[in-house]
């Protein structure tokens, strides 16, 4: 667990900003820790609850799971109930980044030069569909 | 401005005259838009020749949509960065293209998909997008799954470190690729640029935007997407 901490940590510090953000309060609440993360292992996963937060929406808690030092899932124990800051929380799940070569009818990415659009998988399918 | 568009329209009976629509009309947005021709709308409005409230509806429209997505983001997307001229670029690409989508349907299209240097409009569907693998040019990383939605991808991988954070004035690069789902791609297209100058903090920024999901690989290659992005299921290489 001594890896996983960490990364706990910054994933919370990803998270808060979502409900800090909330531009027409305009402050930015003090964030209060309280008890120190617990963790269980079920299974192949570690799962890790995180401390509670206090914000001034209400309290923040979430939980991760992990596989080894990779977070494989980030779920919200508790929550702020206002209806903005509940329309606002994501869920967020990690994976590995692959690398596939599917059957798709066109690509989204960063092509916005000829140079790229040459090497891309969209002249391809173009070419195909041609 | 320039980009390559990739149209196809499904529907048999849709002459050449929808697609001869998008294109004029994306020659028209280039001229009047472009940051890059001392002619155009912008520049003159950039260097006062214009005044703010004599511009076109339209680019009335472009300025406050980037004004949302300024004061959304706490600053981090600017297109009046200190030093540089106005480049409403980030904006005005996929404002232009979810109206070239409308053009279409105008035409008589219904099912098609609509490429606009890597933004897609998807009408009807299910049209499986891919979304480039920012290592391998070759590869994707993931396919979306859309049905009448659109989808926006920033990266670093074909531009370079092109994206400035506005909160610091430096280049954005916790992030290698991120792409948005949304109903239009004038929200997909938005959302991904201000997300990726938000850095990390971007990811469940863009989950938060309402009808948006998000898809983001990180500076260390790993992904990170919220939970209801519409990934289809990965087949076999």
């Amino acid at each position: 667990m001594k890896r996983a901490v960490p990364v706990l940590l910054l994933s919370l510090a990803g998270l808060i900003p979502v409900w800090r953000y909330e531009p027409s309060l305009g402050t930015a609440g003090a964030a209060a820790s309280e008890p120190a993360p617990a963790s269980s292992s079920a299974g192949r996963g570690t799962t890790v609850r995180g401390s509670n937060v206090q914000t001034e929406k209400g309290p923040v808690q979430v939980q991760v799971t992990f596989e080894g030092s990779r977070i494989t899932a980030v779920t919200m124990l508790r929550q702020p109930s206002h209806p903005q800051t509940t329309a606002a929380v994501p869920k967020l799940v990690a994976q590995t980044l692959e690398a596939q070569s599917a059957d798709i009818d066109t690509v989204s990415g960063a092509t916005i030069t000829s140079d790229g659009y040459r090497t891309s998988l969209q002249a391809a399918l173009d070419a195909r569909g041609a | 401005m320039g980009f390559p568009v990739s149209l196809r329209v499904d529907d048999g009976d849709v002459g050449e005259e929808g697609a001869d629509a998008v294109f004029a009309w994306l020659r028209e947005v280039d001229a009047r838009f472009s940051p890059f021709r001392a002619d155009s709308e912008v520049c003159r409005l950039d260097r006062g020749e214009l005044a703010r409230d004599a511009v076109s509806a339209d680019l009335d429209e472009v300025l406050g949509l980037c004004e949302e997505y300024r004061v959304a983001s706490g600053g981090a997307f600017d297109v009046r960065l200190p030093g540089r001229g106005l480049d409403p670029c980030a904006v005005v690409k996929g404002w232009s293209v979810q109206r070239a989508a409308g053009l279409l349907r105008a035409a008589g299209a219904r099912r098609f998909v609509l490429n606009a240097g890597g933004d897609v409009v998807a009408a009807r569907g299910p049209w499986r997008v891919g979304i480039r693998h920012p290592g391998r040019a070759d590869r994707v990383c993931a396919v979306a799954e859309l049905t009448d939605a659109a989808i926006a991808t920033s990266a670093r991988y074909e531009r370079g470190d092109h994206i400035v954070d506005g909160r610091t004035g430096r280049p954005a690069t916790e992030l290698l690729s991120l792409s948005v789902v949304a109903p239009t791609l004038t929200v997909a297209d938005a959302v991904a640029t201000a997300a990726f100058a938000l850095g990390a903090d971007g990811v469940p920024w863009a989950a938060a935007r309402p009808g948006c999901e998000v898809f983001a690989v990180t500076a260390d290659h790993r992904v990170l997407r919220s939970e209801n992005f519409p990934a289809a299921r990965a087949q076999a290489a």
